[in-house]
């Protein structure tokens, strides 16, 4: 064999192996191989889209979770920030609340209330109702009662008018009868002065005494230590009583000019003294606000009538029934005591002090005199004011019944006694003195019993006496050197008693 | 007929049976092995991306380095696979039962390897140096241009023979003249280009043909190959790096035998009974001092033993690896000592 030839056989060999080794390696195993790979490759593959699907999805919903995390975020705040509105109103509705519940208590407070001042408006409405029918039947009664006010004092004027014309028929009546009477009274005194012892004795009757004229003195006594304010004469005898500032009341004899008795017991000065008609009694006016009242004939006191508040400085005894007592004190009253009861049965109220006092003829009315100046007359038993009369200018000092009690002597500061008459209460007579002063605002006068003169002490230590019939000075009587307080002129014509001021007392015949 | 060869050459496989290797299994149970066709003329570390899905379920967590080993004895990943098992199954295994690793790189052993990359480049230099060898230089390699490179590199990976018959005379290689592939290849007109341009390109009277050889001792003396014992270091493999001066005798044609003389001249008792009366004659003491120097049992290329009477020229031009190296393995006795 050529080279050639063993070149190509070798190459066919090797060509022949190699599709041998072919068939053995590859060709065997690679339609297995393939096969078994096929499925994991798919799967492979598979399992990639999986993944890359599941990845996308995976972003997505990250993406999706992060914008639902930025949304949470923004609602968390939100709903933080709403809570906390929900908190602020929570509050702000409880503080409503409470406000309300408040309110509403005020409210139903406010409404009772109300309730209540509707119901007193009402009960205020018909009260005002009531009360306008009351005031228009008051004003028709107030009507009536002025018209018939008009009516009575038109009617009481004319009473007036018709007394005043029946007292013009009684004065001119009175005078014909004082014509008459002084025509019989001549033919009377004839008759007495023809029967006068029988008719001298009988009681009852007037005791007619003829009185003196005083003009020398008789006794000078000294009654009481510092001054006496007050003496009285027992009825138709010469005892005189006098009461002092040494609280005692003394009786004397002014014939003897001696001392009878001392009456003690008084509180006070003694500033005016009355003596019962029967003598048995004497009543003071003290100062201090009391009255008492002696049993002249025991000597003790029997009764200390109280009751006033202040000093009394007047006081007067019944001649009719030495019972009633009547006292005027300085506050403003004038007191009627009964002396069997032994207290105060009435008392008069008044604007003007009296000064002076006295009951009339029968006990049943009172004069007295103030300090106003005015002449005041009471009913006893009623207490009220019957008439006065302006006596004078300034105070009456002194107010003196005249024994028949017609007449009325009233002096005053002002230096001036008048008399009047006691019914028809004008003035009968004034009597003035250029030396006559009045010494204190209870300095008493006096009027002779036969009612013709008129004796008052003044401030320089005379006594002046007039004639009331006259109507002038018919003596001065000077014995006295301090102010004159008190002049009384006995019963039975003389003497004539006056006291001054440092206690002495003259008796004058 | 040529290209019948070359096309058997870029289409030849190995079938493999990938095992894991027990250290690194962390499932229970254990992973099937993988099946998977190996190219002959690839690499094992492309190989990963298809064994790795079999595996990955199973493997411990950690980084991964990749290795494989025959029977406990690592392989390097330089050497394409089919040298590789021409080499280490002296009685071919089919499949061939690999084990692969994770974890414990042998680096004392094994150099290392970073995945496609290292390949691509150990690839690239192989086929400057095979330039060097051929051309004396290496410009027409720089000078190609970076896409070319990756897709001549590209069709190796996918073994696509017509890229690759596309790109490579861009390399202006110079191939020996071998008539009988002319010859052979009359019929196809494009074959005919082909070596009508080899012809133009270098028609060179003594070439160089770059030739990587593995020799493997062994031992024992054996008379079939399955009675080979199983290799269990590198040191029992010479690596030869050394060109063939490829002489163009007229009237004598180039045969793989004066081919494998020249590379190992002390191994020429082999076959020296069987053919080459002029060896015989030469050295009759080699004949019998072959017993002492060694005996070449095996020549294997591309997975085919052939007789060594084949023109040099025709086994260079078909059955040369894709950067223009011929890999021949060789098994030997080894000498006694």
């Amino acid at each position: 064999m050529s080279q050639e030839e063993k070149a190509m056989e070798a190459i066919k060999d090797a060509l022949r192996a190699l599709r041998k080794r072919h068939l053995l390696e590859e060709g065997a195993h690679a339609p297995a191989i393939s096969a078994l790979s096929r499925p994991i490759i798919s799967q492979g593959s598979e399992w990639k889209e999986k993944t890359e699907k599941l990845e996308t999805e995976l972003q997505q919903c990250y993406k999706a979770q992060s914008r639902l995390s930025e949304q949470l975020v923004i609602e968390v705040a939100e709903s933080r920030t709403s809570k906390a509105i929900l908190q602020e109103k929570e509050l702000l509705i409880n503080d409503l609340q409470k406000e309300l519940t408040q309110r509403r208590e005020e409210c139903t407070q406010i409404q009772e209330e109300l309730e209540e001042k509707t119901k007193m408006v009402d009960v205020l409405i018909a009260e005002n109702q009531e009360i306008r029918s009351q005031l228009e039947e008051m004003t028709g009664r107030v009507q009536k009662a002025e018209s018939e006010n008009k009516m009575l004092i038109d009617r009481w004027m004319l009473q007036k008018m018709q007394d005043a014309e029946r007292l013009n028929e009684a004065n001119d009546l009175y005078e014909e009868m004082l014509a008459k009477l002084k025509a019989n009274g001549l033919e009377t005194l004839a008759r007495q002065q023809v029967d006068g012892i029988v008719r001298r004795n009988e009681d009852g009757t007037d005791h007619f005494v003829e009185s003196t004229i005083p003009s020398t003195c008789g006794h000078r006594i000294h009654a009481h230590e510092g001054g006496c304010g007050s003496i009285i004469f027992e009825y138709n005898s010469g005892t005189l009583f006098t009461g002092g500032q040494d609280r005692a009341v003394k009786m004397w004899d002014t014939n003897s000019g001696a001392l009878i008795k001392s009456l003690y017991g008084s509180l006070g000065n003694i500033l005016d003294m009355a003596v019962t008609h029967d003598n048995k009694s004497v009543i003071a006016a003290t100062s201090s606000n009391n009255l008492f009242v002696w049993d002249v004939s025991s000597g003790r006191v029997r009764h200390t009538l109280t009751g006033h508040t202040d000093k009394v400085c007047a006081v007067d005894v019944s001649k009719f029934s030495s019972r009633h007592v009547v006292s005027a004190a300085y506050d403003r009253t004038i007191k009627l005591w009964d002396l069997h009861k032994g207290y105060c049965t009435n008392t008069v109220l008044f604007t003007s002090n009296c000064n002076a006092i006295c009951l009339s003829i029968d006990g049943l009315t009172v004069f007295s005199g103030h300090m106003d100046g005015n002449l005041r007359l009471w009913d006893i038993q009623t207490g009220k004011l019957l008439s006065e009369v302006a006596g004078h200018s300034s105070a009456v000092t002194s107010v003196s019944l005249s024994r028949n009690g017609n007449r009325i002597l009233t002096s005053g500061r002002d230096n001036v006694h008048n008399v009047f008459d006691t019914r028809t209460l004008e003035i009968c007579g004034t009597l003035r003195a250029s030396g006559n002063r009045l010494a204190s605002n209870w300095s008493r006068s006096c009027i002779s019993p036969d009612d013709d003169y008129v004796a008052a002490g003044s401030a320089d230590g005379t006594v002046h006496v007039w004639s009331l019939s006259k109507g002038n000075i018919v003596s001065i009587l000077k014995e006295q050197t301090s102010p004159i307080l008190c002049c009384s002129w006995s019963g039975i014509g003389k003497p004539l008693a006056s006291a001054d001021k440092n206690g002495y007392v003259c008796t004058w015949t | 007929m040529a290209k019948e060869a070359v096309k058997y050459v870029w289409e030849g496989a190995i079938p493999l049976q990938i095992h894991l290797h027990k250290s690194d299994v962390a499932s229970h149970p254990a992973p099937p092995p993988a099946l998977v066709l190996a190219p002959r003329i690839g690499y094992l570390p492309l190989l990963i991306p298809l064994i790795k899905p079999y595996f990955k379920d199973s493997l411990p967590p950690g980084e991964d380095s990749i290795w494989f080993d025959y029977k406990g004895f690592p392989l390097k990943w330089y050497i394409p696979t089919g040298v590789l098992f021409d080499l280490l199954c002296a009685e071919p295994e089919r499949p061939w039962n690999l084990t692969i690793h994770f974890r414990g790189y042998p680096s004392n052993i094994l150099i290392p390897c970073e995945g496609e990359d290292s390949v691509k480049w150990n690839f690239v230099n192989s086929l400057k140096e095979a330039q060097y060898i051929i051309n004396g230089n290496c410009k027409n390699v720089m000078n190609m241009s970076q896409s070319d490179q990756e897709d001549l590199w590209t069709s190796v990976m996918n073994g696509d023979l017509d890229a690759y018959t596309r790109l490579s005379p861009k390399l202006k290689m110079g191939t020996v003249e071998d008539e009988f592939s002319r010859t052979t290849s009359l019929s196809s007109p494009q074959s005919q280009q082909v070596v009508a341009e080899t012809d133009v390109a270098g028609q060179v009277k003594t070439a160089r043909i770059p030739v990587r050889l593995y020799v493997r001792s062994i031992n024992k003396d054996f008379e079939n190959l399955e009675d080979v014992p199983e290799i269990d270091t590198w040191d029992d493999i010479s690596y030869l790096n050394r060109p063939v001066e490829f002489l163009r005798e007229e009237g004598k044609c180039f045969t793989l035998r004066d081919a494998i003389e020249s590379l190992l001249p002390e191994f020429m008792g082999d076959r020296a009974q069987t053919s080459g009366e002029e060896r015989s004659m030469d050295d009759t003491e080699e004949a019998d001092g072959s017993r002492e120097t060694g005996e070449i049992k095996l020549v294997r290329i591309q997975g085919i033993e052939m007789k060594l009477e084949i023109p040099f020229s025709w086994v260079v031009n078909n059955l040369m690896n894709p950067e223009f190296y011929l890999h021949i393995s060789v098994l030997v006795k080894a000498p006694q000592r």
